[in-house]
């Protein structure tokens, strides 16, 4: 025993290792707000998130308060950016819909970064045959652009918002595939995974706990990203008339209708257009900034 | 007269997010005309640092706080940039670890080799090709001309570090750095490499810098030696006063933790006879399967052989060591006796036969445990050490979870961990402590065999001395069998009860630990043996001086 005392104490934890305990999320906050595009990401992202959870209170009016005297305004006093063809709050109807518009298509790129995640990850661990059917019928999903894919889910499911959300997620499920994939072949080969499996734990086991867990960091930067496709895909599905119906305040609804109304006034289209432009520029800078913060070394 | 390189109280610091890191401090170095000057240092210790620095090359948060590094005379600290370019590679070349990283593989080896000397000789592209042969000639490559158009992946290892050497040196330079120029390649290659370095330096009269963590390598290479432990270079001087008289208490360290064939760490070996624990008979494992989609447009199978026929049994309680060149098939032997490869052949355990992985049942896994060589992979980074520890314990036993806690504090004072580790994660634990981890993991089931597939090589030499004395200490308390598998022949001398040596996917050869010295062994195995350095110096004044240290 005594010979063993020795060598061990070369073995002192090193500086990097007692410091280590700080780099918990903290840190990771801290790195992100350093790089230029996370911290304009974040304000950005965290001023939707304000309409998003307080807009309804925020809003002066009501969005559906029509006023047949005031109709197709400017920017005013009263109403700051201006009302609509039925003399409707502009702002109002924008803080309302942030709700609908934001949360769905959260809820539509979170559904399908999920599904997508488990597949490759699946078809990363499983390999052989079943890699190959899956991957194949990905690559055929994937010919179909998402737009096109997402009208005709929507076409045979029927419209409506929830069926938007469902046609989104589906039409997001092979890129996310091919993404986790990729990675998840990497961590395939990792010792920790060959010790599991040498171990006898269950595929079930390995693919949830052991491999699951290390593709989050992509997966979760992709999904930002995306989420910003998402607001525009679920804007153009509206627009297009697939998605929220009127008289719902949805932005990318909102734009469909003004466009009948545009020579008399711009505002009206104006307006939700530079909401859904701002909510895709936020999430893609915040996309960046994560990319840089989680992978410090790229 | 001016030495070649002359590095006088140099210091350098990295700026990170959580302040100033010393890397280099106080250097004081000088390399002659001719001279070998050995740098040796852990992981970490700030050798590729200097090497950097001395080549201008260093990284943006780097800042030099003191000193001077000269070459002949000339401050390298305060020229220009566009000077820097008329230096680097014409007066000072480099020669780096690993060849297939060092080679831009779009390029051919003739036009890299060329490019070189066009640049700082100011030849034509056609006495650069008469030149670059005429180099390549002379650090032994067969096929001059042909080797100069084939591409980096058309060449072996030891080729293309041969390539790379003909660079360094085409241009007479007068100081040459080597970092780790043998490390990346197999013993046999790595021991020509190294002859060919002693010729060509005796030849040019180049100053050399030669940075390793070999000690045995350095001792056979350097004139002098310099050890550098934590950006300070705490001991220098000539080999032979370094090896056998190191005044340093890190030097008398880690030369007291090099292993050495005739310090046996193991008693004597079980009694022959009895049953096998594991025995394989004729295991064959072929790799590289065509994808299904491919067999269906009728594609014929190519397969590599990764094991041929290979017969071996260990006893219960025997440590057999198994040796070889990277891809001779040790890593693939070790991960079909743990069902990670299917094979071909017969396996027993304890007499039962197993007829391949799905075959592996919870005894058996329980039984044969593996240790991977780095630590940082085989643990799980999203995974606390408590979560890493508690599996084995959820598989093979019937537990109360209530009583995890208890256990795994055990495990983790049993390879001479404190216990609060266990709430930890892997990147919070150094190199050694992460190995320690998997070691606890491999023994938290009472296992009869343990597999360590290269388990020391990712570590530094003080940690790896630690981590072996802590096998045996192990392997003494529970009598456990180790297939230890290793490409470090004094290592495994120092531990092994039998070898095997494997080359290309055979056993070759399989003897007593005893009988490895004697001449009717393989003719593989003693060009093996031949090629390992074996450390001068006088051990044996040392050791006890180091075991009876507190």
């Amino acid at each position: 025993m005594s010979d063993i005392a020795t060598p061990l104490q070369s073995e002192k934890p090193s500086v990097a290792s007692s410091s280590a305990g700080k780099l918990g999320s903290n840190h990771f906050f801290a790195r992100l707000m350093r790089s230029p595009q996370g911290k304009l990401g974040m304000l950005i992202i965290g001023l939707v998130m304000v309409m998003v959870l307080f807009g309804p209170y925020l809003a002066p009016h009501s969005p559906d308060d029509m006023a047949p005297l005031s109709r197709y305004k400017g920017p005013s006093a009263a109403n700051w950016l201006g009302t609509d063809q039925y003399g409707r709050d502009l702002l109002s109807r924008i803080l309302y819909g942030a709700r609908a518009t934001v949360v769905l298509a959260f809820m539509a790129t979170a559904i399908g970064s999920l599904i997508g995640a488990f597949i490759g990850t699946l078809c990363a661990f499983l390999g052989g045959r079943f890699d190959e059917i899956v991957m194949r019928t990905i690559d055929a999903v994937m010919a179909i652009p998402s737009l096109l894919f997402a009208l005709l889910i929507v076409n045979l499911m029927g419209k409506g918002e929830i069926n938007a959300v469902l046609a989104i997620a589906i039409a997001f499920v092979p890129s996310m595939t091919r993404i986790t994939r990729s990675v998840a072949l990497a961590i395939r080969k990792q010792d920790f995974v060959s010790a599991a499996i040498a171990r006898g734990e269950s595929s079930l086991y390995v693919v949830l706990r052991e491999m699951l867990p290390n593709v989050v960091a992509p997966v979760v930067v992709e999904m930002t990203i995306r989420v910003a496709f998402a607001v525009m895909l679920f804007a153009t599905l509206s627009f297009l008339g697939l998605g929220a119906q009127p008289p719902a305040s949805e932005w990318g609804l909102m734009a469909a209708e003004a466009r009948k109304f545009m020579h008399l006034s711009p505002w009206m289209i104006l307006w939700p257009s530079a909401a859904v432009a701002m909510v895709a520029i936020g999430f893609n800078l915040l996309g960046d900034g994560l990319r840089d913060a989680l992978n410090p070394k790229t | 007269m001016d030495h070649v390189l002359e590095v006088k109280d140099y210091s350098l610091d990295y700026a990170t997010p959580n302040g100033r890191f010393h890397a280099l401090a106080n250097l004081n170095l000088t390399i002659d005309r001719g001279e070998v000057l050995g740098l040796v240092g852990e992981s970490g210790s700030g050798k590729t640092s200097l090497a950097w620095s001395i080549m201008r090359y260093l990284a943006g948060n780097a800042i030099e706080t003191s000193g001077s590094i000269k070459l002949v005379g000339e401050d390298l600290l305060k020229v220009t940039l566009k000077q820097i370019d008329s230096i680097r590679g014409r007066r000072i070349s480099m020669v780096f670890q690993d060849p297939s990283t060092s080679l831009n593989p779009t390029l051919s080896l003739g036009e890299q080799l060329t490019e070189v000397l066009v640049r700082h000789r100011n030849l034509t592209r056609k006495q650069a090709a008469m030149e670059g042969i005429a180099m390549l000639d002379r650090v032994g490559l067969k096929d001059p001309t042909g080797m100069m158009r084939r591409y980096p992946h058309e060449a072996s290892g030891g080729e293309k570090q041969r390539v790379v050497i003909a660079t360094a040196f085409a241009c007479r330079p007068e100081c040459i750095i080597f970092d780790e120029p043998t490390t990346a390649l197999d013993v046999i290659t790595g021991r020509q490499i190294l002859d060919l370095f002693a010729e060509l330096q005796a030849e040019t009269h180049v100053a050399s810098l030669y940075i390793s963590h070999d000690l045995a390598l350095v001792s056979q290479v350097a004139d002098r030696v310099a050890v550098i432990h934590k950006g300070v270079i705490v001991e220098q001087g000539d080999v032979e006063q370094v090896f056998t008289h190191p005044a340093d208490p890190y030097t008398k360290r880690l030369i007291g933790a090099v292993p050495r064939p005739d310090h046996r760490l193991v008693g004597a070996p079980p009694k022959t006879g009895g049953q096998a624990l594991v025995e394989a008979k004729a295991l064959s494992v072929t790799y590289g399967g065509v994808s299904a989609f491919a067999r269906l447009l009728g594609k014929r199978k190519a397969s590599v052989v990764g094991n041929r026929a290979i017969s071996i049994a260990v006893k219960p309680g025997e440590i057999l060591g198994v040796v070889g060149e990277s891809g001779s098939g040790k890593s693939t032997l070790a991960k079909a006796l743990t069902g990670l490869n299917p094979f071909e052949g017969q396996l027993f355990f304890a007499g039962n036969q197993i007829d391949g992985a799905k075959d592996m049942g919870k005894l058996y896994r329980r039984d044969v445990q593996m240790i991977f060589q780095h630590p940082d992979a085989s643990l799980n980074p999203r995974q606390r050490v408590r979560d890493i520890l508690s599996r084995p314990l959820k598989l093979y036993t019937d537990t109360p979870s209530g009583q995890y806690t208890q256990i795994i504090g055990d495990l983790l004072e049993q390879v001479r961990l404190p216990r609060e580790y266990m709430n930890r994660f892997p990147h919070q634990l150094s190199g050694g402590e992460k190995q320690r981890v998997a070691i606890a993991r491999a023994f938290a089931s009472r296992p009869k065999l343990v597999i360590c597939d290269e388990i020391t090589s990712a570590l530094d030499v003080s940690v790896q001395a630690s981590v072996v004395e802590l096998l045996i200490e192990l392997q003494k308390q529970f009598g456990t069998a180790y297939l230890f598998i290793t490409h470090d022949l004094n290592l495994v001398r120092q531990i092994a009860h039998r070898i095997a040596v494997m080359y290309r996917g055979d056993l070759v050869d399989l003897l007593e630990t005893a009988e490895v010295d004697s001449p009717s062994r393989h003719a593989y195995t003693r060009s093996l043996l031949d090629a390992v350095p074996t450390p001068v110096g006088d051990y044996a004044s040392l050791a006890p001086e180091l075991e009876v240290a507190p």
